[in-house]
């Protein structure tokens, strides 16, 4: 029988928050295990995507010097309103973007994790990949005190365990933090496209001056049938990365395929002539877990801390994930330190980790959206209604008919009212503010 | 399962929706089968046979589940990419679900 394999605490999953926890533990100076299921960091990993410099830096501080294996920053971004034939675009492009480091750029995250999970090893972490957590471990009065992988002689020990384990939180979930699995209905299933393209294509296609620029787009509409959801066209180095998500149910009630509703969007006219040609290089899907601020788990337990997707953090109407998880992660690991410091690493005390969250953008973000997804829950045909209406609108605005410009607005009027009664737009705007303020 | 309401989809719409070979968008994923163990399986069959929906047929979205020419379900877990849907999107529970054992499963080139 071999020693009890024991560290100052332990990680589970090299996603953005089990990789930032892991650094910050380490440089703490503790001896902490980073334990991945994939064949390396970002093997299982998949997302849109964007990722945020402000949390990475606040994690690794000489990030850049470190060369991140990023795709391009992002120096153009918004919103295109897609009807069936048309599409009314709001995009921000400004010189502001164009700095280095810049906020926010894409990223693939086969390289990218595999590249933050090495941070982690250079800063004392030891990372051991093929292996997947079964439970955890837990003492005569339920506290964690380990987890069991699937290795043999596999337990490993600590005084603390963060599980950043994504969104199948199934850790979670057995130990009680998480009282349900996701419900279908705030929980989103996206499917994306790698389009491998030539560089030069891509900045043609995007009109982009160079490697220096980048596009990402959000969009609402016919991408997702008008459907509860949204989709996304962000600009790789030598790709377009392509893809649609929409609440599960939504799937599962409508029997889509995900990937007939992927063909189709990029089918669409609009959408068509920035993927001709490409070559595809990989297709993958990933639950985004849209549970909100009420619906989270319980962020910390007996000797563990819940962080990233695992404890539902997304911010799904701005798209950002990675963010909160890296400063979760961070905030997790810090909470951890001051738990060995004290010696204490009952629940009570690690519900510092839970304040600390709710003082900083993440649970604050949360907090203001946690009506979002009931709005669109709610309002399943807003979509639809207003960005063909929007569309609609704009063709009459934009055509020149020999009609009095007085005329035309009372048209662009009434054709709103034809579509939804006066006081069901007065209703979708406030259910939207309150989604918005909340 | 919801009480929401549902717009059903138009004709159109329906009609809008192409044809995809779904084993061709999966040619291109990189995957490390492990052949003695299934991390997904059919609790049980019967309730498959009393399910008139099958959604996972279509939601699942690299096509593990299937009919057999009996109509059975068949779970083609080979394929899977580990993303969680069809554990909580069948609407009985009725399917199996744990992770793959360390180091099997999609291995993602790009992510």
């Amino acid at each position: 029988m071999p020693d009890k394999l024991t560290f100052d605490a332990i990680v589970v999953g090299a996603g953005p928050a089990g990789v930032s926890a892991a650094i910050t533990l380490a440089r703490g100076g503790l001896k902490v295990i980073l334990i991945e299921r994939g064949r390396f960091a970002g093997a299982k990993n998949f997302f849109g995507g964007v990722l945020y410099t402000h949390a990475l830096a606040d994690v690794l501080p000489d990030f850049w010097e470190r060369k991140p294996p990023f795709e391009r920053p992002v120096t153009e971004q918004g919103y295109w309103f897609l009807s069936p034939d048309s599409v009314l675009r709001v995009m921000h492009k400004s010189q502001h973007y164009q700095k280095e480091p810049a906020d926010a750029y894409t990223a693939l995250r086969a390289s990218f994790d595999a590249w933050f999970a090495q941070q982690a090893v250079a800063q004392g972490a030891l990372l051991v990949t093929k292996t997947t957590v079964t439970e955890c471990l837990r003492d005569e009065r339920g506290r964690v005190i380990g987890v069991r992988t699937d290795r043999p002689d596999g337990d490993v020990y600590a005084p603390i365990v963060i599980l950043s384990e994504g969104v199948n939180n199934l850790l979670t979930q057995k130990l009680g933090l998480a009282r349900t699995d996701l419900p279908p209905r705030f929980v989103a299933l996206s499917v994306k496209e790698l389009i491998g393209l030539p560089a030069k294509e891509v900045e043609a296609r995007f009109g982009l001056s160079g490697a220096n620029q980048g596009v990402a787009i959000d969009l609402f509409g016919d991408a997702t049938l008008g459907l509860p959801g949204t989709a996304f066209l962000y600009t790789d180095r030598q790709a377009v990365s392509i893809g649609v998500g929409l609440l599960l149910e939504e799937f599962v009630y409508h029997k889509l395929r995900p990937y007939e509703v992927l063909a189709r969007f990029k089918n669409h006219p609009v959408i068509k002539p920035y993927l001709e040609g490409g070559e595809s290089l990989e297709y993958g899907a990933h639950l985004i877990p849209e549970v909100g601020y009420d619906r989270m788990p319980a962020l910390a337990g007996d000797g563990v801390l819940v962080a990233g997707d695992a404890a539902g953090m997304v911010d799904a109407l701005h798209r950002e994930g990675t963010n909160l998880a890296m400063t979760a992660g961070r905030l997790a690991a810090e909470t951890a330190l001051e738990a060995h410091r004290q010696g204490d690493f009952t629940g009570e005390f690690l519900r510092q980790y839970r304040r600390k969250l709710e003082a900083s953008f993440v649970l604050k973000d949360l907090k203001q959206y946690r009506r979002m997804t009931d709005f669109l829950d709610s309002s399943p045909h807003f979509m639809r209604t207003y960005v063909d209406y929007l569309n609609d609108a704009a063709l009459r605005y934009f055509t020149a008919h020999g009609v009095p410009k007085r005329d035309m607005e009372n048209e662009i009027f009434g054709m709103l009212f034809q579509r939804r009664s006066f006081f069901g737009v007065a209703r979708d705007m406030l259910k939207l503010l309150q989604g918005m303020r909340g | 399962m919801s009480t929401r309401t549902h717009y059903p989809l138009t004709p159109e719409q329906e009609a809008s929706l192409p044809a995809v070979n779904v084993d061709d968008l999966l040619a291109a994923l990189k995957y490390y089968v492990d052949e003695d163990f299934a991390h997904l399986w059919i609790k049980d069959h019967a309730v498959c046979a009393q399910c008139q929906a099958k959604p996972c047929l279509d939601f699942c979205p690299v096509g593990v589940y299937r009919l057999d020419r009996q109509g059975k379900v068949m779970v083609g877990y080979q394929a899977c990419v580990e993303c969680g849907s069809c554990r909580v999107g069948c609407p009985f529970l009725n399917i199996g679900w744990s992770l793959p054992r360390g180091g099997y499963g999609v291995a993602y080139k790009f992510g």
